[in-house]
Protein backbone atom coordinates (compact mmCIF):
# COMPACT_ATOMS: atom_id res chain seq x y z
CA UNK A 1 0.00 0.00 0.00
CA UNK A 2 2.89 2.33 1.01
CA UNK A 3 4.97 1.60 -2.15
CA UNK A 4 2.01 1.80 -4.30
CA UNK A 5 0.96 5.41 -2.93
CA UNK A 6 3.88 7.51 -4.76
CA UNK A 7 2.50 6.17 -8.34
CA UNK A 8 -1.30 7.15 -7.49
CA UNK A 9 -0.72 10.88 -9.41
CA UNK A 10 1.23 9.94 -12.27
CA UNK A 11 -1.32 7.12 -12.94
CA UNK A 12 -4.06 9.32 -12.25
CA UNK A 13 -2.40 11.85 -14.78
CA UNK A 14 -1.73 9.51 -17.41
CA UNK A 15 -5.19 8.07 -17.68
CA UNK A 16 -6.53 11.96 -17.52
CA UNK A 17 -4.25 12.65 -20.30
CA UNK A 18 -5.72 9.15 -22.17
CA UNK A 19 -9.25 10.50 -21.37
CA UNK A 20 -8.19 14.01 -22.91
CA UNK A 21 -6.81 12.80 -25.75
CA UNK A 22 -9.59 10.55 -26.71
CA UNK A 23 -12.47 13.05 -25.97
CA UNK A 24 -10.81 15.21 -28.65
CA UNK A 25 -10.32 17.77 -25.97
CA UNK A 26 -6.66 17.40 -26.34
CA UNK A 27 -5.12 18.01 -30.40
CA UNK A 28 -2.62 15.28 -30.85
CA UNK A 29 -0.85 18.39 -32.90
CA UNK A 30 -0.28 19.63 -29.52
CA UNK A 31 0.09 16.19 -27.81
CA UNK A 32 -0.09 12.99 -28.68
CA UNK A 33 -2.33 10.39 -26.37
CA UNK A 34 -0.89 8.13 -24.64
CA UNK A 35 -1.28 5.03 -26.62
CA UNK A 36 -0.22 7.20 -29.59
CA UNK A 37 2.69 7.91 -27.98
CA UNK A 38 3.66 3.94 -26.27
CA UNK A 39 2.58 2.61 -30.18
CA UNK A 40 6.11 5.51 -31.77
CA UNK A 41 7.83 3.44 -28.70
CA UNK A 42 7.58 0.38 -29.70
CA UNK A 43 7.46 1.03 -33.59
CA UNK A 44 10.87 2.81 -32.72
CA UNK A 45 12.36 0.13 -30.98
CA UNK A 46 11.38 -2.77 -33.36
CA UNK A 47 12.89 -0.80 -36.24
CA UNK A 48 16.43 -0.86 -34.20
CA UNK A 49 16.37 2.84 -34.68
CA UNK A 50 15.63 3.99 -31.28
CA UNK A 51 18.29 1.82 -29.29
CA UNK A 52 21.02 2.97 -31.47
CA UNK A 53 19.86 6.64 -30.24
CA UNK A 54 19.61 5.63 -26.68
CA UNK A 55 23.28 3.82 -27.72
CA UNK A 56 24.46 6.80 -28.75
CA UNK A 57 23.16 9.22 -26.19
CA UNK A 58 24.43 7.25 -23.33
CA UNK A 59 27.97 7.06 -24.48
CA UNK A 60 28.11 10.26 -24.91
CA UNK A 61 27.10 11.23 -21.62
CA UNK A 62 29.29 8.41 -19.96
CA UNK A 63 32.18 9.55 -22.01
CA UNK A 64 31.47 13.38 -20.91
CA UNK A 65 31.06 12.38 -17.37
CA UNK A 66 34.23 10.06 -17.48
CA UNK A 67 36.38 13.45 -18.45
CA UNK A 68 34.42 16.16 -16.65
CA UNK A 69 34.33 14.08 -14.04
CA UNK A 70 38.15 12.83 -13.80
CA UNK A 71 38.86 16.18 -13.85
CA UNK A 72 36.72 17.53 -11.69
CA UNK A 73 37.59 15.02 -8.99
CA UNK A 74 41.71 15.19 -9.76
CA UNK A 75 41.77 18.68 -9.50
CA UNK A 76 39.59 18.83 -6.37
CA UNK A 77 41.74 16.45 -4.54
CA UNK A 78 44.96 18.57 -5.56
CA UNK A 79 43.34 22.02 -4.13
CA UNK A 80 41.75 20.27 -1.75
CA UNK A 81 44.81 18.77 -0.48
CA UNK A 82 47.94 20.90 -1.91
CA UNK A 83 47.87 24.57 -0.42
CA UNK A 84 49.55 25.80 -2.97
CA UNK A 85 47.33 24.32 -5.63
CA UNK A 86 44.46 25.85 -4.08
CA UNK A 87 46.41 29.54 -4.14
CA UNK A 88 47.27 28.98 -7.27
CA UNK A 89 44.25 27.63 -8.80
CA UNK A 90 40.59 28.05 -6.98
CA UNK A 91 40.31 31.65 -7.54
CA UNK A 92 40.34 31.05 -11.25
CA UNK A 93 38.06 27.67 -11.38
CA UNK A 94 35.71 29.54 -9.30
CA UNK A 95 35.69 32.41 -11.40
CA UNK A 96 34.97 30.33 -14.25
CA UNK A 97 32.65 28.38 -12.07
CA UNK A 98 30.58 31.34 -12.84
CA UNK A 99 30.12 31.42 -16.32
CA UNK A 100 26.85 29.47 -17.16
CA UNK A 101 27.96 26.56 -19.15
CA UNK A 102 25.59 26.83 -21.85
CA UNK A 103 26.59 30.43 -22.58
CA UNK A 104 29.72 29.15 -24.03
CA UNK A 105 27.56 27.78 -26.84
CA UNK A 106 28.84 30.03 -29.53
CA UNK A 107 32.27 29.79 -28.60
CA UNK A 108 31.63 25.94 -28.46
CA UNK A 109 30.15 25.65 -32.01
CA UNK A 110 33.32 28.22 -33.48
CA UNK A 111 36.18 25.82 -31.55
CA UNK A 112 34.49 22.68 -32.24
CA UNK A 113 32.63 22.40 -35.32
CA UNK A 114 29.28 21.14 -34.43
CA UNK A 115 30.81 17.29 -34.38
CA UNK A 116 30.83 14.92 -31.70
CA UNK A 117 33.76 17.26 -29.90
CA UNK A 118 31.65 19.61 -29.48
CA UNK A 119 29.13 17.54 -27.26
CA UNK A 120 31.85 15.86 -25.10
CA UNK A 121 33.00 19.40 -24.11
CA UNK A 122 30.01 20.72 -23.17
CA UNK A 123 28.70 17.52 -20.77
CA UNK A 124 32.32 17.07 -19.68
CA UNK A 125 31.89 21.28 -18.81
CA UNK A 126 28.74 20.89 -16.89
CA UNK A 127 29.65 17.85 -15.36
CA UNK A 128 33.30 19.39 -14.31
CA UNK A 129 31.90 22.44 -11.55
CA UNK A 130 29.53 20.08 -9.42
CA UNK A 131 32.08 17.25 -8.66
CA UNK A 132 35.18 20.02 -8.78
CA UNK A 133 33.63 22.12 -5.67
CA UNK A 134 32.59 18.81 -3.59
CA UNK A 135 35.45 17.66 -3.69
CA UNK A 136 37.10 20.07 -2.62
CA UNK A 137 34.77 21.39 -0.06
CA UNK A 138 34.74 17.23 0.84
CA UNK A 139 38.61 17.40 1.39
CA UNK A 140 38.49 20.81 3.17
CA UNK A 141 35.74 19.28 5.65
CA UNK A 142 37.32 16.28 6.87
CA UNK A 143 36.96 16.00 10.56
CA UNK A 144 40.53 17.57 12.15
CA UNK A 145 40.03 15.26 15.09
CA UNK A 146 40.57 12.58 13.08
CA UNK A 147 43.29 13.63 11.30
CA UNK A 148 45.07 14.39 14.13
CA UNK A 149 44.35 11.11 15.81
CA UNK A 150 45.44 9.54 12.38
CA UNK A 151 48.54 10.79 12.19
CA UNK A 152 49.33 9.68 16.38
CA UNK A 153 48.96 7.14 15.42
CA UNK A 154 51.96 7.32 12.88
CA UNK A 155 49.40 7.98 9.36
CA UNK A 156 50.71 9.94 7.14
CA UNK A 157 51.09 10.68 2.85
CA UNK A 158 48.75 7.65 1.36
CA UNK A 159 47.82 5.52 4.02
CA UNK A 160 46.72 8.80 5.90
CA UNK A 161 44.70 9.88 2.91
CA UNK A 162 43.12 6.28 2.10
CA UNK A 163 42.20 5.57 5.35
CA UNK A 164 40.79 9.36 6.74
CA UNK A 165 40.82 12.31 4.14
CA UNK A 166 39.20 9.89 0.99
CA UNK A 167 36.16 8.06 3.18
CA UNK A 168 35.90 11.73 4.88
CA UNK A 169 35.50 13.34 1.45
CA UNK A 170 33.36 10.57 -0.17
CA UNK A 171 29.99 11.99 1.03
CA UNK A 172 30.58 15.18 -0.38
CA UNK A 173 31.85 13.77 -3.82
CA UNK A 174 29.18 11.86 -3.68
CA UNK A 175 27.19 14.98 -3.79
CA UNK A 176 28.98 16.37 -6.21
CA UNK A 177 28.10 13.04 -8.29
CA UNK A 178 24.69 13.28 -8.27
CA UNK A 179 24.51 17.33 -8.94
CA UNK A 180 26.27 16.51 -12.33
CA UNK A 181 24.24 13.35 -13.23
CA UNK A 182 21.67 16.14 -13.50
CA UNK A 183 23.88 18.72 -15.16
CA UNK A 184 25.04 15.40 -17.69
CA UNK A 185 21.65 15.00 -19.34
CA UNK A 186 20.77 18.79 -19.20
CA UNK A 187 23.73 19.41 -21.69
CA UNK A 188 23.57 16.80 -23.66
CA UNK A 189 20.14 17.63 -24.35
CA UNK A 190 21.36 21.31 -25.48
CA UNK A 191 23.91 19.73 -27.01
CA UNK A 192 22.06 17.43 -29.09
CA UNK A 193 19.14 19.67 -29.72
CA UNK A 194 22.22 22.37 -31.51
CA UNK A 195 23.24 19.72 -33.88
CA UNK A 196 23.45 15.88 -33.87
CA UNK A 197 23.19 13.42 -36.85
CA UNK A 198 22.16 10.73 -33.91
CA UNK A 199 21.28 10.97 -30.43
CA UNK A 200 17.76 10.90 -28.67
CA UNK A 201 18.19 14.87 -28.96
CA UNK A 202 18.38 14.16 -32.68
CA UNK A 203 15.75 11.95 -33.15
CA UNK A 204 13.64 14.22 -31.36
CA UNK A 205 14.37 17.52 -33.41
CA UNK A 206 13.62 15.48 -36.55
CA UNK A 207 10.64 14.32 -35.50
CA UNK A 208 9.66 18.13 -34.95
CA UNK A 209 10.73 19.03 -38.98
CA UNK A 210 7.84 15.83 -39.64
CA UNK A 211 5.55 17.13 -36.95
CA UNK A 212 5.93 13.94 -35.26
CA UNK A 213 4.98 14.38 -31.99
CA UNK A 214 4.60 11.04 -30.54
CA UNK A 215 8.19 10.60 -31.42
CA UNK A 216 8.92 13.66 -29.92
CA UNK A 217 7.36 12.81 -26.37
CA UNK A 218 9.00 9.23 -27.19
CA UNK A 219 12.47 11.48 -26.97
CA UNK A 220 11.35 13.55 -24.13
CA UNK A 221 10.26 10.55 -21.77
CA UNK A 222 13.84 8.23 -22.69
CA UNK A 223 15.71 11.46 -21.18
CA UNK A 224 13.68 11.39 -18.25
CA UNK A 225 14.36 7.87 -17.76
CA UNK A 226 18.22 7.72 -18.23
CA UNK A 227 18.51 10.79 -15.72
CA UNK A 228 16.06 8.79 -13.56
CA UNK A 229 18.22 5.52 -14.02
CA UNK A 230 21.40 7.76 -13.72
CA UNK A 231 20.01 9.03 -10.33
CA UNK A 232 18.67 5.82 -9.31
CA UNK A 233 22.59 4.39 -9.47
CA UNK A 234 24.23 7.11 -7.71
CA UNK A 235 21.92 6.50 -4.84
CA UNK A 236 22.58 2.91 -5.13
CA UNK A 237 26.29 3.96 -4.73
CA UNK A 238 25.85 6.08 -1.63
CA UNK A 239 23.96 3.48 -0.22
CA UNK A 240 26.74 1.31 -0.46
CA UNK A 241 29.65 3.27 0.06
CA UNK A 242 27.97 5.18 3.10
CA UNK A 243 26.64 2.22 4.89
CA UNK A 244 28.39 3.28 7.92
CA UNK A 245 26.53 6.71 7.77
CA UNK A 246 23.79 6.90 9.95
CA UNK A 247 22.04 8.85 7.35
CA UNK A 248 21.77 5.73 5.44
CA UNK A 249 21.38 3.03 8.56
CA UNK A 250 18.43 2.00 7.51
CA UNK A 251 18.87 0.48 3.85
CA UNK A 252 21.56 -1.60 5.64
CA UNK B 1 52.30 -11.49 27.17
CA UNK B 2 53.25 -9.28 30.06
CA UNK B 3 54.00 -10.43 33.70
CA UNK B 4 51.34 -8.91 36.05
CA UNK B 5 53.43 -6.92 38.95
CA UNK B 6 53.28 -7.29 42.12
CA UNK B 7 50.29 -5.74 43.54
CA UNK B 8 51.35 -5.81 47.10
CA UNK B 9 53.73 -3.11 46.27
CA UNK B 10 53.66 0.73 47.95
CA UNK B 11 51.71 2.61 45.21
CA UNK B 12 54.37 5.00 44.44
CA UNK B 13 56.87 1.62 43.80
CA UNK B 14 54.24 -0.18 41.65
CA UNK B 15 54.69 -0.94 37.55
CA UNK B 16 58.32 0.69 37.66
CA UNK B 17 59.45 -2.42 35.51
CA UNK B 18 58.07 -3.57 32.53
CA UNK B 19 56.59 -1.64 29.36
CA UNK B 20 56.76 2.18 30.93
CA UNK B 21 59.33 4.88 29.70
CA UNK B 22 59.97 8.10 31.56
CA UNK B 23 59.06 11.41 30.11
CA UNK B 24 61.02 14.67 30.91
CA UNK B 25 59.68 17.84 30.42
CA UNK B 26 62.10 20.85 30.61
CA UNK B 27 61.41 24.30 30.47
CA UNK B 28 58.26 23.91 28.32
CA UNK B 29 57.08 27.21 26.60
CA UNK B 30 54.02 27.55 24.72
CA UNK B 31 51.97 30.82 23.71
CA UNK B 32 49.52 31.42 21.43
CA UNK B 33 49.57 34.62 19.10
CA UNK B 34 51.52 36.43 22.10
CA UNK B 35 48.86 34.69 24.79
CA UNK B 36 51.51 32.75 27.39
CA UNK B 37 50.17 28.83 27.63
CA UNK B 38 52.60 27.47 29.18
CA UNK B 39 56.06 29.19 31.34
CA UNK B 40 58.93 27.79 31.67
CA UNK B 41 57.53 24.50 32.88
CA UNK B 42 58.80 21.41 33.96
CA UNK B 43 57.51 17.92 34.61
CA UNK B 44 59.43 14.41 35.33
CA UNK B 45 57.77 11.46 35.25
CA UNK B 46 58.91 8.13 36.15
CA UNK B 47 58.72 5.08 33.89
CA UNK B 48 55.51 3.19 34.72
CA UNK B 49 54.51 6.06 36.86
CA UNK B 50 50.27 7.21 36.88
CA UNK B 51 50.14 10.92 36.66
CA UNK B 52 47.14 13.09 36.56
CA UNK B 53 47.33 16.68 35.69
CA UNK B 54 44.34 18.36 36.99
CA UNK B 55 43.55 22.26 36.46
CA UNK B 56 40.95 24.50 35.88
CA UNK B 57 39.77 24.91 31.53
CA UNK B 58 42.33 26.85 30.05
CA UNK B 59 45.17 26.38 32.14
CA UNK B 60 47.41 25.02 29.40
CA UNK B 61 47.06 21.23 30.84
CA UNK B 62 45.75 19.70 27.67
CA UNK B 63 48.21 22.04 25.82
CA UNK B 64 51.30 20.00 27.67
CA UNK B 65 49.71 16.69 26.81
CA UNK B 66 49.33 17.89 22.63
CA UNK B 67 53.00 19.02 23.56
CA UNK B 68 54.23 15.47 24.55
CA UNK B 69 52.85 14.11 21.07
CA UNK B 70 54.07 16.92 18.96
CA UNK B 71 50.52 17.77 18.22
CA UNK B 72 51.45 21.61 19.60
CA UNK B 73 54.94 22.76 19.13
CA UNK B 74 56.60 24.95 21.96
CA UNK B 75 58.73 27.68 21.15
CA UNK B 76 61.25 26.84 23.94
CA UNK B 77 62.24 23.74 25.92
CA UNK B 78 62.64 19.80 25.13
CA UNK B 79 59.94 17.17 25.96
CA UNK B 80 62.29 13.42 25.96
CA UNK B 81 60.30 10.41 26.01
CA UNK B 82 62.38 7.50 27.06
CA UNK B 83 65.47 8.28 25.06
CA UNK B 84 63.96 9.99 22.33
CA UNK B 85 62.89 13.47 21.51
CA UNK B 86 58.99 13.60 20.93
CA UNK B 87 57.25 13.59 17.71
CA UNK B 88 54.19 12.46 16.25
CA UNK B 89 53.28 9.29 15.43
CA UNK B 90 55.75 7.39 17.64
CA UNK B 91 54.77 3.77 17.83
CA UNK B 92 54.98 3.12 21.19
CA UNK B 93 52.69 6.62 22.61
CA UNK B 94 49.33 6.63 21.94
CA UNK B 95 46.98 9.07 22.36
CA UNK B 96 42.72 8.87 23.90
CA UNK B 97 40.98 12.12 23.58
CA UNK B 98 38.12 13.23 25.03
CA UNK B 99 35.61 11.87 22.30
CA UNK B 100 36.19 9.15 21.02
CA UNK B 101 37.48 9.82 16.77
CA UNK B 102 36.80 6.21 15.64
CA UNK B 103 36.78 6.10 12.28
CA UNK B 104 33.06 6.13 10.88
CA UNK B 105 33.42 4.44 7.68
CA UNK B 106 35.26 1.56 9.48
CA UNK B 107 33.70 -1.67 11.47
CA UNK B 108 35.35 -1.83 14.80
CA UNK B 109 38.11 -4.35 14.28
CA UNK B 110 39.16 -2.71 11.42
CA UNK B 111 38.62 0.63 13.65
CA UNK B 112 41.17 -0.88 16.31
CA UNK B 113 43.79 -2.27 13.65
CA UNK B 114 44.42 1.51 12.37
CA UNK B 115 47.83 1.13 11.41
CA UNK B 116 48.26 -2.46 11.89
CA UNK B 117 49.26 -5.03 9.98
CA UNK B 118 46.46 -7.47 9.02
CA UNK B 119 48.12 -10.50 10.55
CA UNK B 120 47.28 -9.13 14.19
CA UNK B 121 43.83 -9.09 13.71
CA UNK B 122 44.09 -11.78 16.79
CA UNK B 123 45.59 -9.44 18.70
CA UNK B 124 43.29 -6.59 17.78
CA UNK B 125 40.37 -9.10 19.21
CA UNK B 126 41.91 -10.02 21.91
CA UNK B 127 42.06 -6.28 22.98
CA UNK B 128 38.65 -5.93 22.51
CA UNK B 129 37.52 -8.72 24.59
CA UNK B 130 40.07 -7.48 27.34
CA UNK B 131 37.64 -3.73 26.93
CA UNK B 132 34.47 -6.10 27.15
CA UNK B 133 33.58 -5.64 23.40
CA UNK B 134 33.98 -8.73 21.83
CA UNK B 135 31.16 -9.32 20.34
CA UNK B 136 30.44 -6.01 18.43
CA UNK B 137 33.97 -6.35 16.58
CA UNK B 138 31.87 -5.96 13.47
CA UNK B 139 29.79 -3.55 14.21
CA UNK B 140 30.00 0.07 12.84
CA UNK B 141 31.11 3.05 15.28
CA UNK B 142 27.48 5.02 15.25
CA UNK B 143 25.61 1.64 16.52
CA UNK B 144 27.95 1.92 19.80
CA UNK B 145 26.95 4.14 22.97
CA UNK B 146 29.91 6.78 24.06
CA UNK B 147 30.92 4.46 26.80
CA UNK B 148 31.45 2.09 24.49
CA UNK B 149 32.73 4.28 21.77
CA UNK B 150 35.69 4.68 24.01
CA UNK B 151 36.24 1.61 25.65
CA UNK B 152 37.36 0.97 21.62
CA UNK B 153 39.44 4.03 21.59
CA UNK B 154 41.23 2.27 24.64
CA UNK B 155 41.52 -1.08 22.87
CA UNK B 156 42.78 1.02 19.90
CA UNK B 157 45.68 2.50 22.27
CA UNK B 158 46.28 -0.59 23.85
CA UNK B 159 46.88 -2.97 20.71
CA UNK B 160 49.98 -0.73 19.48
CA UNK B 161 51.48 -2.16 23.16
CA UNK B 162 51.78 1.53 24.61
CA UNK B 163 55.03 2.51 26.56
CA UNK B 164 53.05 5.83 26.94
CA UNK B 165 49.32 6.37 26.90
CA UNK B 166 48.19 9.73 27.12
CA UNK B 167 44.67 10.50 28.16
CA UNK B 168 43.14 13.68 27.55
CA UNK B 169 39.83 13.67 29.82
CA UNK B 170 38.87 10.33 28.28
CA UNK B 171 36.30 10.10 30.21
CA UNK B 172 34.65 13.62 30.21
CA UNK B 173 31.58 12.55 27.81
CA UNK B 174 30.42 9.88 29.90
CA UNK B 175 27.71 10.00 32.28
CA UNK B 176 28.83 9.27 36.21
CA UNK B 177 28.17 5.04 36.25
CA UNK B 178 29.88 4.41 33.09
CA UNK B 179 33.11 6.90 33.65
CA UNK B 180 33.79 4.59 37.39
CA UNK B 181 33.50 1.40 35.26
CA UNK B 182 35.68 3.36 32.75
CA UNK B 183 38.54 4.33 35.36
CA UNK B 184 38.38 0.67 36.67
CA UNK B 185 39.12 -0.61 33.69
CA UNK B 186 42.06 1.54 32.76
CA UNK B 187 43.36 1.26 36.33
CA UNK B 188 43.47 -2.50 35.94
CA UNK B 189 44.72 -2.66 32.43
CA UNK B 190 47.42 -0.31 33.55
CA UNK B 191 48.29 -2.31 36.77
CA UNK B 192 48.67 -5.27 34.19
CA UNK B 193 50.80 -3.83 31.50
CA UNK B 194 52.78 -1.29 33.50
CA UNK B 195 52.95 1.63 30.83
CA UNK B 196 53.44 4.71 31.85
CA UNK B 197 49.82 6.84 31.54
CA UNK B 198 49.37 10.52 31.88
CA UNK B 199 46.10 11.66 32.24
CA UNK B 200 44.52 15.43 31.52
CA UNK B 201 41.30 15.44 33.57
CA UNK B 202 39.13 17.84 35.19
CA UNK B 203 37.83 15.90 38.02
CA UNK B 204 40.00 16.34 41.24
CA UNK B 205 38.23 12.83 42.23
CA UNK B 206 39.09 11.76 39.15
CA UNK B 207 43.12 12.22 39.55
CA UNK B 208 43.18 10.99 42.73
CA UNK B 209 41.46 7.99 41.87
CA UNK B 210 43.91 6.52 39.08
CA UNK B 211 46.67 8.55 39.62
CA UNK B 212 50.39 7.90 41.82
CA UNK B 213 50.90 11.62 41.46
CA UNK B 214 48.38 14.54 40.88
CA UNK B 215 49.42 17.70 38.91
CA UNK B 216 47.78 21.02 39.34
CA UNK B 217 49.05 23.41 36.33
CA UNK B 218 48.03 26.83 36.75
CA UNK B 219 49.20 29.91 34.88
CA UNK B 220 51.30 27.70 32.68
CA UNK B 221 53.61 26.31 35.16
CA UNK B 222 53.03 23.49 37.87
CA UNK B 223 51.51 24.91 40.99
CA UNK B 224 51.58 21.43 42.69
CA UNK B 225 52.96 18.24 42.70
CA UNK B 226 51.15 15.59 45.25
CA UNK B 227 51.76 12.43 45.95
CA UNK B 228 48.42 9.87 46.32
CA UNK B 229 49.72 7.49 49.40
CA UNK B 230 46.48 5.85 49.46
CA UNK B 231 46.11 2.03 48.35
CA UNK B 232 44.90 0.81 45.66
CA UNK B 233 41.82 -0.09 44.16
CA UNK B 234 40.83 3.51 46.26
CA UNK B 235 37.49 4.15 47.22
CA UNK B 236 36.12 7.41 46.87
CA UNK B 237 34.06 7.01 50.49
CA UNK B 238 37.44 7.20 52.40
CA UNK B 239 38.01 9.94 54.79
CA UNK B 240 41.57 10.33 53.90
CA UNK B 241 40.56 10.14 49.71
CA UNK B 242 38.45 13.04 51.09
CA UNK B 243 40.75 15.23 52.91
CA UNK B 244 43.13 14.81 49.79
CA UNK B 245 40.95 15.65 47.56
CA UNK B 246 39.49 18.66 49.17
CA UNK B 247 42.91 20.07 49.36
CA UNK B 248 43.41 19.54 45.61
CA UNK B 249 40.30 21.37 45.49
CA UNK B 250 41.22 23.86 47.69
CA UNK B 251 44.38 24.68 45.74
CA UNK B 252 42.45 25.07 42.09
CA UNK B 253 40.33 27.59 43.83
CA UNK B 254 42.02 28.87 45.80
CA UNK B 255 44.34 29.96 42.78
CA UNK B 256 41.04 30.72 40.38
CA UNK B 257 40.60 33.38 43.41
CA UNK B 258 44.62 35.26 43.28
CA UNK B 259 44.40 38.35 41.75
CA UNK B 260 47.85 37.53 40.45
CA UNK B 261 46.59 35.48 37.45
CA UNK B 262 44.46 38.27 35.91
Amino acid sequence: MRQALPWVVPIALLLFWQWASSAGVLPSRILPSPRDVLHAFVTLSASGELWTHVRVSTLRALLGFAVGGGLGLGLGLLTGSVRWAETLLDTTLQMVRNIPALALIPLVIVWFGIDESAKLFLVSLGVFFPIYINTFHGIQSVDRGLLEMGRTYGLSGWPLYREIILPGALPSILVGVRFSLGFMWVMLIVAETISARSGIGYMTMNAREFMQTDVMVVGILLYALLGKLADFLAKGLECYWLRWHPAYQAVR
Amino acid sequence: MHTISSLAQAPTERNRSTRGVAVSIKDVSLAYSGRTVLEHLDLEIEAGEFVAIVGRSGCGKSTLLRSVVSLETPQAGSIIIGTHASRTGQPDVRVMFQDSRLLPWKRILPNVMLGLDSSLAPQARRVLAQVGLAERVGDWPATLSGGQRQRVALARALVHDPALLLLDEPLGSLDALTRIEMQELIEDIWRSRGFTALLVTHDVAEAITLADRVILIDGGRVALDEIVHLPRPRTRGSARFAALEERILGRVLQHRASPENQ
